[in-house]
């Protein structure tokens, strides 16, 4: 699981190393990846949205 | 000691450009209200950071592509992956922008908060002239395009403030916050004035606010900057700064007019009237389609000289003018126009270039019919 949030925090920065994305694909499961990733996208929109109230209040 | 040196050059002509490009007008303009000072604080400090970057990407990749260079030997790396290097060009570039995104945010949040304001003032966007209206006040008028059709044509030399000089300019007080609601009649316009950091789209059917408190006296030119049509180019913004008393003044002046105005509505007008007043109303609204000499530029504009349906027909003339003819580019004037200028300018339509047909239009009826 926290191997999956990490791989997911990878790719919402841009930069993976090698041996952890071979890692993944042999043996990670392809429908946690999309789970944790939407469910972590929310969360980063939830986030923006908290900054932006609090900068407007 | 030598490197320090070369900073210190290169700090002294950055330093020198800089105050340079605020009096050159390469540069937009420092401006005269606080928010227009910031926006243009904002605007240098990230045109410096993006000198900086320049400077430093591609000075290195200059000085590697002469340092490095095949002739002297120079041999390519050939790795695939650096993790370290990729994590740094990444986040330093999210770094500057959110260092940037700071700054620039809390202009947008002092440029967006419209509330508490002195004045409130409705700007309507029409093809091609803008309204003003006092909310409150009742004063309204409508600023048109005061450059001579000779300079235009390139028949006179043109003046100082060519297309940017209007019949009655926007008059505001200094050091009042003044919300503008700005909105449009026909198509998306925009009114832009530079010197007050105000740019903002003014759509039909949206009321877009925006505000300035001006701290110097002055007349500020701008123009509509969102294609609108045959006169984009043609319906100039001019907004005249002026103390709080002559401010008053001229207020009270515009009600007065306005004032007598609504009585002239009431009595008889002569001909001879109506047609003085028509031909002005007509040379500021109509000509600049219809052209002055009642010609128009057809299929778009029909010419209004010798136009039999207009001669035949001057119920349907009345009502083109008033609630104007959707599908074609012809305004409704029944909000823009006041019932004495409408009865003038239909009068003066009838009875200009030829149009011989000796009817007269009264005010009173107009307005009996608009406020039907
Ligand atoms: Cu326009």
């Amino acid at each position: 699981m926290w191997k999956t949030i990490k791989s997911v925090l990878a790719a919402f920065f841009g930069v993976q190393r090698e041996s952890r994305r071979q890692e993944d694909f042999t043996t990670g499961k392809a429908s946690s990846f999309i789970v944790v990733g939407i469910l972590m996208g929310v969360l980063f929109v939830v986030i923006l949205i908290v900054i932006a109230t609090l900068a407007a209040g | 000691m030598r490197m320090r040196h070369v900073w210190m050059t290169a700090g002294t002509l950055f330093a020198g450009l800089g105050g340079h490009l605020q009096a050159s007008d390469w540069n937009m303009p420092v401006g005269v209200t606080d928010v227009s000072r910031e926006v243009y604080s904002l605007h240098m400090t990230i045109f410096w950071i993006c000198v900086i970057i320049g400077v430093v990407v591609f000075g290195a990749m200059f000085y590697s592509l002469f340092r490095y260079r095949h002739s002297q030997g120079a041999k390519a790396a050939k790795f695939h992956e650096h993790t370290t290097v990729e994590v740094i060009w990444t986040a330093l570039p999210l770094l500057i922008l959110v260092g940037m995104a700071v700054p620039a945010t809390a202009t947008l949040k002092k440029m967006y908060d419209a509330s508490d304001a002195d004045l409130d003032v409705m700007v309507t966007g029409q093809q091609w002239r803008w309204h003003y209206s006092y909310l409150g006040e009742d004063v309204d008028f409508t600023s048109n395009l005061a450059t001579p059709r000779e300079q235009i044509s390139g028949e006179s030399e043109k003046g100082e403030n060519y297309l940017l000089e209007v019949d009655e300019p926007l008059v505001l007080p200094v050091g009042k916050k003044v919300r503008l609601l700005l909105t449009a009649d026909d198509v998306i316009h925009s009114w832009w004035v530079p010197e007050l950091a105000v740019k903002q789209d003014a759509v039909p059917g949206f009321v877009n606010e925006n505000w300035v408190r001006i701290n110097e006296p002055g007349i500020y030119r701008g123009q509509c900057a969102e294609l609108c049509g045959k006169d984009h180019g043609f319906m100039p913004v001019v907004v005249e700064a002026v103390e709080q008393e002559q401010f008053d003044t001229w207020l009270a002046e515009r009600k007065a007019a306005a004032a007598q105005e609504a009585q002239g509505v009431d009595r008889e007008w002569t001909m001879d009237e109506l047609m003085e007043r028509g031909e002005q109303v007509y040379g500021s609204i109509c000509a600049s389609c219809h052209q002055a000499d009642g010609s128009g530029l057809p299929p778009a504009f029909p010419a209004l000289a010798g136009n039999q349906a207009l001669l035949d027909e001057p119920e349907r003339h009345l009502d083109t003018v008033v609630n104007g003819v959707s599908g074609t580019a012809m305004p409704a004037f029944r909000t823009t126009l006041n019932p004495v200028e409408i009865a003038a300018v239909i009068t003066y339509e009838r009875n200009a270039w030829g149009n011989e047909t000796g009817e007269v239009t009264q005010p009173a009826d107009i307005a009996d019919m608009l406020s039907e």
